[in-house]
C-alpha cells in the first residue's frame, strides 16, 4: 500500500503544527494545492489510485472535523467514510473554483449536519447529568483540564451547540482555518462565521465555567 | 485607542484568530497587559480549544489507514457492482433471455388486472351496474325533455315532446339519437 503512495508522490498526512510560522504554513499550502489539483485531475479521469492518495492525505483531518461534530467514534467513522465515498462519486463535478480540501470539508460538514438531523428523529440517549456540578473539589484545575473527566464535560458542553455552531468551532480551533475559508465551506458570510464563533465560545465558556 | 473589558471580551476570540484589524489588535494587547481578568479569560478560551483540538486529534490518530480505507473502498465497490448489475440489465445482448420471462409475466399481469377490476367493481358497485340504463326527464310547462342513457352500448336517446295535458301522449317524437 505504501509503495503505491510513494509512486504517486505524496506523503501520508501529518497534523499541522499550530505553532508553525504563518509564512511557512502558506508555502506548504501552495505545494499541497498543486499536488491536490494533479490528484483530482487523475481522479476525474477515473484513476482510483489517485483518489486513494487524496483519502490518505485528508482522512485524518476529515475525521477530526467529523469527530468534533458527531461525538461517537463509530458514527464518526461511518460518516467520514461516507464523506469520501460522496467525494469520489461527485469528483467529476469539482471545478476547482475552491481548493479541494474546502470542497471536501463542505461535504463533511453537510454530511455531519444530515447525520445529526437523522439521529435527532430517532430517540437519542440522554446526556443529562453531564452538566451537573463536578465532584473534583480541591483538585488542581490544571490537572482536571487534561483529565478524562474534563473531556467528558467538554463533549457535553459541545453537545449543547447546534451542528452549525460545532462546525465553526471545529473548523477554527481544530483545523485552524480562516474565517474566509470557513465562510466558503459553510456557505455563509464571514460576519456570520464571526458571530457563530462568538456565540459558540461564549456558550462553551459558560458550560465549562465551574471546571476552568 | 483604549478599550474596556466588555469591548475586549466581544472580540477576544476574533483577536486570537488573527481576524482583527491592526489598531484594534494593538488596543487589545495594551488592555491585556494591564487587566488580569481579561488575561484569565484569554487563557480559559485557549484552554478549551486546545483541549478540544487535542482530544479529536488523539481520537482520529487512533484510526488506522487500512481500517479507514477499507470502509471507503467497500462503498465504492458496492456502488460499482450496483451499476454493473444495472448496465448488464440494460445491455442489448440479454434482451432475448429477458423476453422469455417478460412474455408470460405480461400475460399474468394482464389477467390479474382484468380479474381485479371485475371483482373490484362487483364489490363496490353491486351486481352488473354497467348494464343498467338511466332515464332522466325535465318537466317543463307543456314542453318536456327526456334523456335515456345506456352505458353498455354508449347510447343516449333524447326525447323532446309536447304535453298538452291530454290523457294519451300523442306528440311523442324521438328527436335525436346520438351515440357519444
Ligand atoms: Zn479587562
Amino acid at each position: 500500500m505504501h509503495e503505491k503512495f510513494k509512486r504517486l508522490g505524496f506523503i501520508l498526512p501529518r497534523v499541522a503544527n499550530k505553532s508553525v510560522d504563518s509564512s511557512v504554513k502558506k508555502e506548504q499550502k501552495v505545494v499541497v494545492d498543486l499536488s491536490d489539483r494533479e490528484l483530482v485531475r487523475k481522479c476525474q479521469a477515473g484513476n482510483l489510485e489517485a483518489f486513494q492518495g487524496l483519502v490518505a492525505k485528508y482522512y485524518q483531518r476529515v475525521l477530526m472535523v467529523v469527530l468534533g461534530i458527531v461525538r461517537d467514534r463509530d458514527d464518526a467513522m461511518e460518516v467520514a467514510q461516507e464523506v469520501f465515498y460522496k467525494a469520489y462519486s461527485r469528483i467529476r463535478h469539482f471545478r476547482g473554483r475552491s481548493t479541494f480540501y474546502t470542497w471536501l470539508y463542505r461535504i463533511a460538514v453537510n454530511q455531519c449536519i444530515d447525520f445529526r438531523r437523522r439521529q435527532k428523529r430517532e430517540p437519542a440517549e440522554s446526556n443529562e447529568g453531564m452538566d451537573e456540578v463536578p465532584d473534583e473539589h480541591g483538585r488542581n484545575p490544571s490537572d482536571v483540564i487534561e483529565s478524562a473527566e474534563f473531556l467528558k464535560r467538554l463533549y457535553a458542553a459541545m453537545e449543547s451547540l447546534t451542528p452549525e455552531h460545532k462546525a465553526v468551532i471545529v473548523l477554527r480551533a481544530v483545523e485552524g482555518l480562516s474565517y474566509k475559508e470557513i465562510s466558503s465551506i459553510l456557505g455563509c458570510s464571514e460576519g456570520t462565521v464571526m458571530s457563530r464563533l462568538h456565540y459558540a465560545r461564549k456558550r462553551l465558556q459558560e458550560k465549562l465555567a465551574p471546571y476552568l | 485607542m483604549t478599550m474596556d473589558c466588555k469591548s475586549v471580551m466581544e472580540i477576544l476570540g476574533a483577536w486570537l484568530d488573527g481576524e482583527i484589524g491592526a489598531r484594534e489588535s494593538e488596543a487589545i494587547r495594551f488592555h491585556l497587559e494591564s487587566c488580569a481578568s481579561c488575561r484569565a479569560a484569554k487563557l480559559r478560551l485557549e484552554r478549551v480549544e486546545e483541549s478540544l483540538s487535542a482530544a479529536v486529534k488523539a481520537q482520529a490518530s487512533d484510526v488506522s489507514w487500512p481500517q479507514f480505507w477499507s470502509g471507503v473502498e467497500r462503498r465504492i465497490r458496492e456502488e460499482s457492482e450496483r451499476r454493473e448489475r444495472l448496465w448488464s440489465w440494460l445491455r442489448p445482448g440479454s434482451y432475448l433471455r429477458r423476453l422469455a420471462w417478460a412474455v408470460p409475466l405480461a400475460v399474468v399481469c394482464l389477467l390479474v388486472i382484468l380479474l381485479a377490476e371485475q371483482y373490484f367493481f362487483r364489490w363496490r358497485l353491486g351486481p352488473n351496474l354497467s348494464s343498467v340504463a338511466a332515464v332522466e326527464s325535465i318537466d317543463g310547462h307543456g314542453f318536456n325533455l327526456a334523456l335515456f342513457g345506456e352505458d353498455e352500448t354508449n347510447t343516449t336517446l333524447i326525447w323532446l315532446f309536447l304535453d298538452e295535458e291530454e290523457d294519451e301522449p300523442s306528440a311523442e317524437v324521438p328527436v335525436a339519437d346520438t351515440t357519444f
